[in-house]
């Protein structure tokens, strides 16, 4: 079929110079310092929002507990607000710090969040106690007969619920599907959670500015949700027309999706760079699939490769030509867009290959700068390599491979006869400190490649990495 | 990388915290600001009837406190308005036999939820307080102060047209 040969690129243009790849990276890791910064100023303000509105009074240790849960709940509110920023998926953000590391930024506030917003019910029952002369019941009983108050902590109790469905170890216990719903369920939290801000302290006073910058911050935040994860995803969908073209299979287990399109080029997705899918037949729909796309897109057809690890992906493999496909993204920045040298080394394990796939014809780099390394555990999981071995020989780039067990030493995300050869990172690629490395397979294996690669002297800002335990 | 976001952002926040914290000045622990609402007084009395709150700020409650019981004419006198940082606050007393019979508060602190929550704490004690009194010298309820001072004034205003 014409439709599964893809273009090669011919490489017309002079290779990116290293001085214009290195600003390039500068201007990336500049703008995430900022980013960074405001998320910590955005603090800040939640402070000196409370601070302007009113004289904090500390004249008893009532009130200065009372103090402590007001300045914990803003902080806490505040931190929650940026956790939605973060998921928003709002492009600067993508682009700046990528998917995975927005989602671990977000993952990682959740429980400090959850920390501040239960101290400041806590301090404040204690606090407001300790001034009224009551006792701590008879304080959380009269705080709760307030109907504001009663919906917060209905909000609080239903963040607690998504942090704990978060947990690593509960979560596996969850489907997919239900931890979603749980989160989603966020959201009503954040909004119930509202009312009593406005009303109980006098610091977000009608009429006052810090009530608009708090409710800016809300609509914002619930904005880029709306806009972001929703409504250019749908408008995407509907534009571009995505249907399936082809299912190929690869290997037993592992197919390939021929996406057929139309104008895709508008996306500007870059190979390496991964979309959500939904498959929308009757067995598929309620799923969204997070793959990397298996081949640079073209203006109509775009291919992802997927291996069954769940039950969803799984049914993939059946699904009927010309089945509706609605999508979102493209996400991530494990493409040429986050470069910081010319020279390129480049590691994929089993299904790992597919982002590497696309990354590679999409690449702009000089003969003989880019050195491969794939890897699987026995010749059955060489998913692509054909392909991979095929731009290398084109191109002029060494790629190695390395199949078999696994080997126990410092290089053991090799395999034991090439560990015992005293094959390592430092030998393959001797460039290293040099080099950008871009590593995708399982996360165990990835921590192996990155800790042999910095101990052969990467600089952690040149190594990407892309998830794959999804 | 890293370190310098952590830097930068605690400086950051920290900056604009100070000029929050520059923006509503805050009270030292003591007292002292209490009688800055006496300067409002009779400004916003609107509804005050025909108190004349002429009282300054520096007039203590011990001034009233030699009038004795039966001190006071026999009627029922509306406070004026006393504004406060969390709401306004006038009462009624209501004078029989010469004795304050009872104090009805017609408004207190209320601009927020905690204030509606403060006074409703706070208006029997300082009523218990007025009547054991039977004055204006009332003490201040912990964590109402600003109830009580408000309180205070407005019982004083009353009290004034009762003499």
């Amino acid at each position: 079929m014409e439709t599964s040969t893809l273009q090669r690129p011919v490489p017309a243009r002079r290779p990116v110079s290293e001085w214009r790849l290195q600003i390039g990276h500068r201007r990336r890791l500049a703008r995430a310092d900022l980013l960074g910064v405001a998320a910590w100023v955005s603090a800040g303000m939640a402070i000196a929002l409370w601070l302007a509105a009113a004289p904090v009074r500390l004249a008893s240790p009532g009130d200065v507990i009372t103090a402590a849960g007001i300045a914990a709940g803003m902080i806490g509110t505040d931190l929650i607000l940026v956790m939605i920023v973060l998921a928003a998926r709002i492009p600067v953000i993508e682009r700046t710090i990528g998917h995975d590391a927005a989602m671990t930024v977000h993952g990682s506030l959740g429980k400090p969040a959850l920390y501040l917003l239960l101290a400041h019910a806590g301090l404040l029952v204690v606090g407001y106690a300790a001034t009224d002369g009551s006792s701590w019941l008879a304080e959380t009983i009269s705080l709760l007969t307030v109907s504001d108050v009663l919906l917060a902590t209905l909000g609080l109790l239903g963040i607690a619920a998504v942090v704990i469905t978060s947990i690593v170890a509960v979560r596996a216990l969850l489907p997919y599907e239900a931890w979603y719903l749980i989160h989603l369920g966020s959201y009503v939290a954040v909004w119930i959670a509202l009312p009593h801000q406005l009303s109980m302290g006098g610091m977000l006073a009608q009429g006052s500015w810090q009530r608009v910058y708090w409710l800016a911050l809300y609509v914002g935040g619930f904005g880029a949700i709306v806009w972001f994860r929703f409504a250019v995803p749908l408008v995407r969908s509907i534009r571009h027309r995505v249907v399936v073209e082809r299912v190929q299979q690869v290997a037993p287990g592992v197919v390939s999706l021929w996406l057929r399109g139309r104008n895709l080029n508008e996306l500007q997705a870059r190979g390496g760079q991964f979309f959500i899918w939904r498959f929308w037949s009757g067995s598929t729909w309620w799923h969204g699939h997070p793959l990397s796309l298996s081949a640079a897109p073209t203006p109509t057809h775009a291919r992802v490769t997927v291996r069954a690890l769940g039950h969803g992906s799984r049914r993939l493999a059946s699904l009927r030509r010309g089945t509706r496909v609605s999508f979102a993204g493209p996400y991530g920045i494990f493409s040429d867009q986050a470069r910081s040298r010319s020279r390129i080394a480049v590691a994929a394990s089993g299904i790992g290959v597919t982002p590497i796939r696309a990354f590679l014809e999409n690449l702009d780099a000089a003969p003989g700068a880019v050195t491969i390394l794939l890897r699987a555990r026995s010749e059955r999981e060489t998913y692509l390599w054909d392909e991979i071995l095929a731009w290398a020989r084109d191109t002029g780039a060494a790629c190695y491979t390395s199949v078999g067990r696994r080997g126990a030493g410092s290089a053991a995300w090799l395999s034991a006869t090439d560990e015992a050869r005293g094959v390592s990172a430092a030998t393959i690629w001797p460039d290293l400190a040099a080099s950008d490395l871009y590593v995708c397979g399982p996360a165990g294996w990835a921590d192996c490649v990155e800790a042999d690669a910095r101990r052969a002297g990467l600089h952690p800002e040149q190594l990407h990495r892309e998830r794959f335990d999804w | 990388m890293r370190r310098r976001v952590v830097i930068g952002g605690i400086l950051a926040g920290a900056a604009v915290i100070v000029v929050g914290w520059e923006a509503g000045e805050v009270t030292p622990p003591s007292h002292q600001a209490l009688s800055s609402p006496a300067g409002h007084t009779g400004a916003d009395g609107s509804s005050a009837t025909g108190s004349s709150a002429t009282r300054s700020a520096g007039s203590s409650p011990a001034d009233t406190a030699q009038s004795a019981s039966g001190a006071y004419r026999d009627g029922t006198y509306t406070g004026s308005t006393i504004s406060t940082r969390f709401g306004n606050v006038q009462v009624r007393v209501q004078v029989s036999g010469g004795d304050i019979a009872a104090v009805t508060p017609l408004r207190l602190t209320d601009r927020d939820r905690r204030s509606v929550m403060i006074s409703q704490h706070a208006a029997p004690l300082l009523q218990q307080e007025a009547l054991a009194a039977q004055s204006a010298s009332v003490d201040a309820i912990s964590g109402a102060t600003y109830t009580s001072e408000g309180y205070r004034q407005s019982l004083q205003a009353a009290l004034d047209q009762a003499q």
